[in-house]
């Protein structure tokens, strides 16, 4: 299959956009993908989505930080090159700077999920409005009230970055 | 016994699978894409001797599995049998799996994580399929002591799992939604709520089968119950969707493109993969609405036992021209 664009080379990428339900597919060669900015579509999937997840990479450079986990030797902005995290000290040492990031993949930044036998009991949560929330949002999913749904998402999100404002 | 694909599960007119994943690191250890071979062979045999030297009866249930020791065709054929993930399989140096024996329960070690476990069950069943793995990873835990902080819980190698490492899924065989093209006004609604729809072979929104896995996407700030009762609430509206739109649609032309599709699976001397896949789905969808009166496990095993490499894994290894008379004898014994 020849480019769409050029007419010349093989189409090797190909996009197919769904938009309200409809589909239009398009075929192009590296070069012109490249120029509609298709061309990053790298050989590591991970690393690309994260990269994406991490905005402009380039942000991190602008910090001139050289600090480095003490336990991995890994730098931030070999988390984010990678798309992963060198080791679980890096969570510690690159707390801050990993927070909006996870505040963007999750919305959230504190597990209320399962605890471990060995971990200390002080970990375990008081019932919260957030909690209120989180099940008030179980049931408007039920009955398919996705508008609302987002309404309360985005409140819940709200409250967790006033906790985490007060800390 | 037989494989976990052949059991009838929970309204698996629709739902096909569910599957777990728990995403684990043993504390103190660099994640995988620091390690090198040496310690990369230490979690395996650490995992190995935490399962299978244990006094309990995963000892008993639970085989090991070096992946060095299997040959490539198996392994791909255990990434078409849904066991492991094509990543594990591409490179399976100081990798190991340990398995029970149907396959529902298979605890990967050295994917992306130090240790990956996973159970899959036929139908909806997140919740046992839930329990299963939470028993395993309470029990692995004590004993290798998982990577875990107060605030961002099971500390994984991609921040995307971090929190509770559950990624939940369902397999879903919809091919009335796909011919409407509603799902992918599904999959752009359930994504703003934190979940993923996906076309289960091929690109985007596209499957071959009309089969589309749903997952959560969200690990942080959510717990796995309410992820799971999420999931299932969602995974229960879009099958009604299926179903009320089977309900509605043109039966005698259903029927028509359901009964050729068998015709053809019943009849053909050499068939692809994806003829196979298609026509394959269309007689569960003909099973699911009554029009077609045989087991309803045999689809599911046609699609995954009429893969290349499942089916290589049977009639030894051949080239594709081979592979599709080998397919069309395995389906047409399959319908007898």
């Amino acid at each position: 299959m020849k480019c769409e664009n050029c007419g010349i080379n093989t189409a090797t990428t190909h996009i197919k956009k769904v938009i309200n339900g409809v589909v239009t597919e398009q075929h192009l060669c590296q070069a012109c993908a490249a120029k509609t900015g298709y061309s990053t579509f790298g050989s590591n999937s991970l690393a690309s989505m994260l990269a994406s997840v991490f905005g402009d990479a380039s942000s991190a450079y602008l910090s001139p930080s050289t600090k480095k986990c003490d336990q991995c030797g890994c730098s931030f902005s070999d988390i984010v090159n990678s798309g992963v995290v060198g080791c679980s000290s890096c969570y510690t040492a690159f707390y801050d700077e990993l927070l909006p990031y996870l505040k963007r993949i999750h919305g959230s930044v504190t597990h209320i999920g399962k605890i471990p036998n060995r971990a200390p009991l002080s970990v375990l949560n008081e019932k919260t409005e957030i909690e209120l929330l989180r099940a008030q949002l179980s049931d408007v999913i039920i009955k398919e009230e996705f508008e609302k749904a987002a309404e309360i998402r985005d409140r819940i999100r709200q409250l967790e970055r006033q906790g985490d404002n007060n800390e | 016994m037989s494989s976990w694909y052949t059991q009838h599960g929970k309204n698996s007119d629709v739902i096909i699978t569910s599957r777990i994943r728990l995403a684990r690191n043993i504390s103190g250890i660099p994640f995988n894409s620091r390690l090198n071979a040496e310690e990369q062979k230490q979690i395996k045999e650490r995992v190995k001797s935490a399962i299978c030297d244990s006094n309990t009866p995963y000892a008993k249930t639970l085989k090991f599995i070096d992946m060095n020791d299997v040959p490539e065709n198996e392994c791909y054929a255990m990434v078409e049998r849904h066991i492991i993930s094509p990543e594990f399989a591409q490179n399976r140096q100081n990798k190991a799996i340990i398995i029970s024996e149907d396959e529902s329960v298979c605890v990967m070690i050295g994917e992306e994580d130090h240790i990956r476990i996973q159970v899959l069950y036929s139908g909806l069943e997140l919740e046992k399929a839930y329990d299963i793995a939470e028993r395993i990873d309470s029990f692995l835990g004590d004993t290798l002591h998982f990577a875990f902080d107060e605030k961002l819980g099971y500390l994984t190698q991609c921040p995307t799992n971090l929190g509770t490492g559950l990624r939940a899924s369902v397999m879903l065989h919809l091919p009335l939604l796909e011919s409407t093209r509603e799902i992918s006004l599904i999959a752009d609604s359930v994504s703003k709520i934190g979940f993923t729809v996906r076309g289960m072979y091929g690109e985007g929104t596209e499957s071959a089968a009309s089969l589309y896995q749903l997952s959560n996407q969200i690990t942080l700030g959510i717990s796995e119950r309410d992820a799971l009762k999420n999931l299932t609430a969602i995974t229960m509206q879009i099958v009604e969707k299926e179903l009320s739109l089977r309900n509605s649609a043109n039966r005698t032309l259903l029927e028509d493109k359901i009964c050729r599709a068998y015709g053809i699976l019943k009849n053909a001397r050499v068939i692809s993969t994806k003829e196979m896949m298609q026509l394959t789905s269309m007689i569960k969808l003909g099973i699911s609405m009554g029009i077609i009166d045989i087991d309803s496990s045999v689809p599911i095993r046609i699609l995954i036992e009429c893969q290349p490499h499942s089916l290589m894994r049977k009639c030894g290894i051949c080239d594709a021209d081979e592979r599709d008379i080998n397919r069309a004898i395995t389906i047409r014994n399959l319908l007898e």
